[in-house]
């Protein structure tokens, strides 16, 4: 996916000098391919002691030191259920999706409607509503845990799914609005007239006429609040810290707590599953997520 | 939704010459009103939502920093500004808040720095787009499981030890991440590998946006490359380092999930940044008060850097014009 990912972003020719003469900070292109590929190198080191340790039993991983060669791949299965049972990966997965997907879905959908009534209606003020919506955003995090805990205890809402996908729905709003204002904003205003004259219902127009007209953007940005909230650990800990009710995140942090119960081994075998669904999402819904990128 | 005479058919420009200007204004101000009632329809979900789960905390926050609220203890005493000064004379805060300075100016530092190094010098190489995906890749995995990775790496019989045993013959074994000399370090370079790839991604975003003419005529007159970068290029690329730079002080100032998992075993985890203190107060503590006063503190640091960023972006746009 980052290859790709990147050939798109930044595979057009930079215009501002030919590659021969582009501003060198030392000697030649050799010292400088050196040192790239030592950089190179480095950098994939830790995937290189990831890909191996997941190969091994905790009883090899002792002995062949981090990054002596597993000997066969017959343990990643067991490092697999084990993380999957012990670190409790498993109804931590299924958490995380409904996390995603629920929050993710919601926060978009709420998102677009804002935006289709901060650009296709007329109205005295858009720009109060609109800073009202995204206020939120400009404060760290940390301004939010105490009174989320204490307003979530009192109102029972504390360690339930319910309560995390309230959160995670409001806190991935604002985001899509302010991208999918902009989106809309430039979309023609004969589009929804010429409805509005067939007399279509005002949520018609929205529904069949602006939303088909941004999938790419939509899609996008699903996959980006997905991986936010996939993501997150702080709101994980503070609100959602029953063992039924853990994300994947929250799951892997208790996990590697405890981690002289288990070897590391297992530990980043269930990192790197922890990683993996987001990743996966992007590989899928790659095309719509460039041309949403692109708008 | 106007109404402009002129674009209209004649019929319904007669009809409205013969309605009148006042009618026209009245049916318009209606137009509006019915417009703005289905407009706050749609608008509700995100106004409802972000209104209850994101303002009325921050509100209901800055109101906690000025009680007394402690674990066991009522919610209803007025404390002024006692959090405040207690925050000023606590051993433990300025010790949080040197680790954070330190945490965000390398944070920033490192990856921009090698962002626009790699950005600048990978051009042109070969295997040029496969350096850059090997930098970007780190970019996709969570910064929990970073964490855990990492943490393993510089365990005492991790990677990095291992390496150094091989490089100098001798046993290795260092706890990185249990020393206080080094476990910033450590993070920080953790950091780097992560992040350095989106850095270097939006910088060469910002190199392409660049127009050739102006290098090409200083191309012409002579001017040797590093002129070309230093009086050229530099000063163009400024909006874009001005925004990433800005980006990546308000993500230091809020980063928890690299410093909480790989601080697990670290003796001082607890004021290793503004942000683990915060929570350690918290909920661990239960200095209610107090640690919402540090997440005020918090939030004006970040408004300060948002405002600033857009004094900054005002002047560099008027430098450019």
């Amino acid at each position: 996916m980052a290859k790709e990912f990147i050939d798109d972003l930044t595979g057009k020719p930079l215009p501002f000098v030919p590659a021969d003469s582009a501003p060198r900070l030392s000697g030649s292109s050799w010292a400088i391919l050196l040192l790239a590929s030592i950089c190179a190198v480095l950098w994939l080191v830790p995937f290189w002691y990831l890909g191996l340790s997941v190969f091994k039993t905790t009883q090899e991983y002792t002995f062949s030191g981090p990054l002596g060669l597993p000997s066969g791949v017959a343990p990643l299965w067991g490092n697999i259920v084990e993380a999957w049972t012990a670190a409790g990966l498993g109804s931590a997965f299924v958490n995380s999706a409904i996390y995603g997907v629920v929050g993710a879905g919601f926060a978009v959908f709420f998102g677009a409607m804002g935006a289709y009534a901060l650009t296709r209606l007329r109205f005295v003020g858009r720009r109060f509503w609109f800073m009202l919506i995204f206020l939120g955003t400009i404060f760290p995090f940390q301004m939010f845990l105490i009174p989320l805990f204490f307003g979530y205890s009192r109102l029972g809402i504390i360690n339930t799914q319910a309560g995390m996908i309230l959160l995670y729905v409001a806190i991935a709003i604002p985001f899509p609005t302010l991208v999918l204002k902009n989106h809309m904003a430039q979309m023609s205003l004969e589009l929804d007239e010429a409805a509005r004259m067939d007399g279509a219902a005002e949520f018609r127009v929205f529904w069949s006429i602006i939303l088909p007209n941004c999938t790419g953007s939509l899609v996008a940005l699903f996959l980006l609040q997905f991986t936010w909230i996939w993501n997150d650990l702080l709101f994980s800990m503070v609100l959602g810290n029953r063992p039924e009710i853990r994300s994947v995140m929250n799951a892997l942090q208790v996990f590697q707590g405890n981690y002289s119960s288990t070897g590391p081994n297992v530990a980043l075998t269930a990192s790197l599953l922890a990683s993996l669904p987001p990743v996966l999402a992007f590989v899928f819904l790659r095309r719509h997520f460039m041309e949403g990128l692109k708008v | 939704m106007t109404l402009e005479p002129a674009t209209l058919p004649e019929d319904d420009s007669a009809i409205i010459a013969r309605l009148g200007r006042a009618t026209l204004a009245r049916s318009e101000r209606v137009l509006r009103r019915r417009q703005f009632r289905i407009a706050l329809v749609f608008m509700a979900p995100a106004v409802i939502l972000t209104s209850v789960v994101l303002l009325a905390p921050i509100l209901f926050n800055i109101w906690l920093s000025f009680t007394r609220w402690k674990k066991f203890a009522g919610l209803d005493e007025f404390a002024g500004f006692a959090n405040y000064t207690n925050l000023l004379t606590n051993p433990s805060f300025s010790e949080a808040s040197t680790n954070t300075v330190i945490w965000v100016t390398a944070s920033l530092v490192l990856p921009v720095g090698f962002g626009l190094l790699f950005a600048l010098s990978l051009r042109g190489l070969p295997f040029e787009n496969a350096f850059k995906n090997i930098i970007f890749l780190p970019r996709v995995i969570a910064p929990t499981s970073i964490g855990v990775i990492w943490f393993y790496v510089y365990a005492p019989k991790g990677v990095l030890n291992a390496g150094l045993e091989r490089v100098t013959g001798s046993p290795v074994d260092i706890g990185w991440l249990y020393q206080d000399n080094t476990i910033m370090a450590a993070i920080v370079v953790t950091y780097l590998w992560q992040n350095v790839g989106l850095v270097m991604v939006l910088l060469l975003l910002g190199l392409a946006a660049i127009p050739t003419d102006p290098i090409e005529a200083a191309r012409m007159d002579g001017a040797t490359p590093r002129q070309v970068f230093w009086h050229i290029v530099l000063p163009l690329l400024l909006p874009t380092l001005l925004v990433v730079s800005m980006l990546s002080i308000i993500a230091g100032f809020g980063a928890f999930d690299l410093l909480w998992v790989m601080g697990l075993g670290y003796p001082g985890r607890r004021t290793l940044s503004l942000s683990v203190y915060m929570y350690f107060e918290g909920f661990s503590k239960g200095s209610w008060a107090y640690a919402a006063g540090v997440a005020v503190v918090l939030g004006a640091i970040t408004l300060v850097v948002t405002w600033l960023q857009a004094w900054l972006q005002v002047r560099a746009d008027g430098l450019k014009g």
